[in-house]
Parts: C-alpha cells; structure tokens; sequence
C-alpha cells in the first residue's frame, strides 16, 4: 500500500490498474506548498488499485495505491 | 598454599553465567532469529577484547553445607570492548532470563555500566531487549512490596547525553524503560520485523481496547516516521554495524575532537552535472541525495533519521577528512518546508553537532514553515522556534549554501543572528519575507482588482517583481556574501572545513542537549 506523506491536491495521476511499475517509477504527482511533488515507486511492482482521483485534496496518511511486489 | 580452590569456584560460576537463561530458552531465542546477549557483544566488539565487570554477579542457591547448588547470572551484562581498535563500553540485556526484566537484574550493574562510561568518557552502546531492567507486574510478588517508581541513576544518563556518544541497539521487544534506554540515545536502531519498541506492549494496550499485533503498535514503520527511533535494518549484524559507522564520526567524549582521516577524493573535484541540478521551474522538485553524495567526501554520507521529519536530510559525513554534521532540505517533503516534526528532527540534530563539536553545513532549499490547518495543530511555530533557538545557541562552525528557497522565519533559521557563519548562496537562489508566489494577490489586491484586466495586471506585477528579486540584486547590496558556481561547491566546502576544524573546542556545551 501507498500512503500520502504530504497534504495538498492530487494533479496527475500517472499510472493505471494493473500496471507494472518498475523502481523510482513516478506514479502519481500532489501539489503541495505549491511544489509539484512526485510520488514515486521505491521498488518493482504491479499497481492493484487506484484509490483516488485528480484534484482530490489529500491528507498526510491517505491510502493512496494498492500495489503489489511479489506476483 | 595457594587460592586455585577459590579461582576453581569462580570459575565454576563464571561457566554457569554462561548458560544465560538455560538451553530452552537459548533456543527459543535462536528460533526467533535473535542471537543472546553473550553473542551480540563478541559480534559487536573486536575479537577477545570484552572484558566482562560483575561476570559472577547473579543469583546463587546453596545447599545445608552452604556448598553451592546453582548458580544463574545477572541478566545485564557489562564490560569494555573494542570496536574497530577503539574503546568503547557495552551493555546489554539477556531476554533468555526473565525476558530481561528486574526481577532477574541487579540495579546497580546497570548503574555501574552508566557510570563507567560517562568516568572513563568512552561512547556507550546499550542492547535492549525487554523491559530494560525495569520492573514487571511480577515484582511485587518477588519483593513482598510494591515498588514507588523511581528511575534511579537517570541523573547519568542525562549527563552521558552532553558527554559521550551513546547508541542503542533495539534488537526486540522493547518495552518501558527498555524502550526509555533506547529513547534517550544519540542514534537508536531497531531490527525490521524482529524489534517492536513500546511504552506498554498489545496485552496491557488491549486493556484500553486497542487491539494490535507488536509490529502494529511498535513496529520500526511506526517508530521511525515517528522519530522514536533513528534506523532500522535488516540484520542484527546490520544493527552492529550502523552502530560502529555512527560512532565513526564522533569523538569518544565532548573532551575530544574527531580528527581528519586521509582521504583520496580531491578538495578541489568540480562537479559539472551541479549546474543544472537545480530546475528553472520553480514548481519542479529534484532530489537532493544525489547532490549530497557528490559534494562530500566520496561514500561517506551517513544519514541519521531519514524517516523523519523529511523535509530534512541530517547525517554526518566527511568534506576533506573532516567530520561534519550536514543538514540538507528535500524538497520531495513538503517542498523543503519545515513541518513540526522537521523543527524537532533539527534541534535534536543541531544539539547532536554542537554537543561534540561538529562543524554544520546546511544546503538550504526552505520557502518556511508548513502552512495549513494540520501545520497549526501540530503546533510547527512552537517547534519552529524551538529550532531556530537551537541554532542561535550554537557556537560550532558554520557553512550555509542557499540551493534554492529561502523565505520566511524558517529560511532566516539557516542561520545564527549571534556569531558569524560562513554562507554564499547559488545563482538559483530565491529569497524574501514570503515568496512572491504565494504573496501577490494579497500585497497588490487593489491594483489587481482596480484594473480592467486583473490577469494582465498580476502578470505585469510578476514579470516586475521577478526582475528585482535576483540574488545578483541582493549580492549587490552585501544582502548575501557571495554567490557561487554550483560546480565548485565542493571546493567551497572543504575550504570551510579546513578553517573550522582548529576553531573546535572541547568541553560540555553550557546547555546538554536532551535525548
């Protein structure tokens, strides 16, 4: 699971259920303290599900992406 | 005549101490995948080199003839060690005998260990497993009484924090004054998936109806974004290991100084790839661990507490030999805004480099504090000066290098307002009260709306501003002392360290820094 560690706005979502995602892969970007900020993959996976959409204001601690490592 | 009966019974129990807490429970250690006390230290330590204070301490029973029966030890042991040829002093708890609890300890081995290492001025490194010593819901049945709470000798504690290094080691269940021991510690570490580190463990929490497995109430995610706790890996020998690195860039006591080690990478290496490191975009993040590892010297960035905190990276490395305490702004965090756990992680940072004697480089990327409803109610203005003190109270060395943002209180707290600091600044530098990005509308809110095309009008106002607000305009007027190419910031950095190292003077700070 992917949770958010920063508040602010979701703008871009950049990847789509049952993607392969490969490490540092950028998945999805918030607007935060007018910075765009990635969220990125920290290892390889396969994203399961999409728990938000664009323009959802988000809260530090938001479950964000279902992904999986091991498939 | 001579004593051999006598060195024969001492043996005979120094054999029995051995035996911690019994084959049973030996293995069930190892099953878990835990090494016992008595391994853990000949791990840690230089090959032969721990000798073993109060070995024979414990608990002995004796038949009618006063003739010894059995004999078990005291489940905290202590001693002197090396470490990479240094000395330092080890201690650490036998979960194999009461679950490391008082009930099977002697308190004043636990003292004697404090103070043997705040005496000798010789960095300390505690194993914690268990309570740490402290009592159990069991003691009272044990003394016949029940106990006022008291934490006798703590007094040491607080002063071994403003005199040697202490590092402790978190290396399974830990719970109460365990888990204070590896609270009030310069740099803790715990064992992903082994370690769980709480005030009370899921049996006394389910009490209040919260029920929770060791990991969900005390596992290293939870201790680490929590700032509990400093690291955590995967292996105990991973745990000795970060133990070793970290106490690598300290000195054995605030009574001395690191020293410059030899170093193979060039002072004066310039690095080509800093010129763009920067985005000209000023929404666009980069990653600032990259930048680090270019600057110091090569391999030698070691970060501390990279779960917390996050809009700062703090780790200790060496520039030109010289150990140097290194804080960095990320903006991947809240783009490099200090939110209230990021004061914190500063001032216990900040206090860490002054208490023994680091020089601080600081790469600046801060627009302020964190604004919003969360950053109110987590009181990040209380935490922000609480920071910026912590900075003003120092008087190790200083380098500033303004990468980016600065703006705000928290961009003024890159430096001290009481003594000089050593600062420049790179071309990409952005400063001011507020940014302007975020200031226009409100600031020129008449001429914006009093216009016939107030988009035109806030894009005439920018364009206007954006001119005056190059740092070359502020180098000017000596706002900033210098700016610089990003390629030579090495040189920059080694030139400062060369220079602070002779100004380093030992002794206690006036103000120890707490855990």
């Amino acid at each position: 699971m992917i949770y958010s560690e920063v508040s602010g706005t979701l703008i871009k979502i950049l990847v789509s259920k049952n993607q392969i995602i490969e490490e540092d892969t950028d998945l999805l970007v918030i607007e935060c303290m007018k910075m765009h900020i990635p969220i990125t993959a920290k290892k390889r996976g396969k994203i399961i599900d999409i728990f938000i959409k664009e323009g959802d204001l988000i809260s530090e601690g938001d479950k964000l992406l279902e992904v999986v490592y091991d498939f | 005549m001579s004593w051999k009966k006598e060195l024969e019974e001492k043996l005979i129990r120094e054999k029995l101490s051995e035996n911690l807490g019994g084959n049973e429970r030996v293995k069930k250690q190892h099953d878990s995948g835990r090494y016992t006390i008595r391994e853990r230290i000949n791990i840690l330590t230089d090959k032969s080199s721990f000798h073993e204070i109060g070995k024979i301490s414990g608990s002995a029973t004796y038949d009618e003839n006063n003739d010894l029966v059995n004999f078990s030890g005291s489940n905290f042991i202590f001693g002197n060690a090396k470490i990479d040829g240094r000395n330092i002093v080890v201690g650490g708890d036998d979960f194999t005998l009461r679950g490391g609890s008082a009930d099977a300890s002697i308190r004043e081995k636990h003292l004697k260990c404090e103070q043997m290492a705040l005496s000798l001025q010789l960095p300390l490194i505690r194993i914690v497993e268990g309570s740490g010593g402290g009592g159990s819901v069991k003691t009272i049945e044990t003394t016949g009484r029940a106990n006022v709470p008291e934490v006798e000798g703590w007094n040491l504690v607080v002063e071994s924090m403003g005199t040697i290094p202490r590092v402790a080691l978190g290396l399974g269940s830990v719970a109460g004054l365990g888990a204070a021991h590896l609270a009030c510690s310069h740099y803790s570490v715990m064992v992903k998936e082994k370690s769980a580190v709480f005030v009370a463990g899921p049996p006394v929490v389910e009490q209040i109806g919260q029920k929770l497995t060791k990991n969900e109430l005390g596992g290293y995610e939870i201790q680490l974004k929590s700032g509990a706790v400093d690291a955590a890996v995967d292996t105990e020998e991973e745990a000795f290991n970060s133990a070793k690195k970290f106490l690598s860039y300290l000195p054995n006591s605030v009574y001395q100084l690191t020293e410059q080690l030899s170093t193979e990478d060039n002072p004066n290496r310039t690095s080509e790839w800093l010129i763009d490191a920067i985005p000209r975009d000023i929404k666009s993040v980069y990653k600032i661990r990259p930048i680090i590892e270019e600057l110091v010297d090569k391999n030698t960035f070691f970060e501390i507490g990279k779960e917390y905190g996050k809009s700062i990276v703090t780790g200790f490395c060496r520039i030109n030999g010289w150990s140097i305490a290194l804080m960095a702004s990320d903006p991947y965090s809240y783009g490099g805004c200090w939110t209230s756990d990021t004061c914190k992680k500063v001032q216990k940072f900040v206090d860490l480099a002054e208490t023994f004697h680091l020089p601080v480089i600081y790469l600046v990327d801060c627009p302020g504090f964190q604004v919003g409803l969360d950053a109110e109610k987590k009181g990040t203005i209380k935490e922000g000066v609480r920071a910026m003190s912590a900075i003003w109270q120092t008087t190790t060395p200083w380098l500033s290098i303004i990468m980016r943002n600065c703006f705000g209180v928290a961009g003024a707290a890159h430096k001290r307002g009481s003594s000089y600091i050593s600062r420049c600044a790179w071309p990409s530098a952005r400063w001011g009260s507020l940014p302007l990005e975020g200031g226009i509308e409100a600031a020129y809110k008449s001429d914006i709306e009093n216009s016939n095309d107030p988009k035109a009008e806030l894009e005439k106002i920018t364009t206007r501003l954006n001119k005056l607000r190059s740092p070359l305009r502020s180098a000017e007027t000596f706002l900033i002392e210098e700016i610089i190419d990003p390629r030579n910031t090495r040189k920059i950095m080694c030139e400062f360290a060369d220079l602070a190292a002779p100004l380093r003077k030992i002794g206690m700070t006036s103000r120890t820094m707490r855990p």
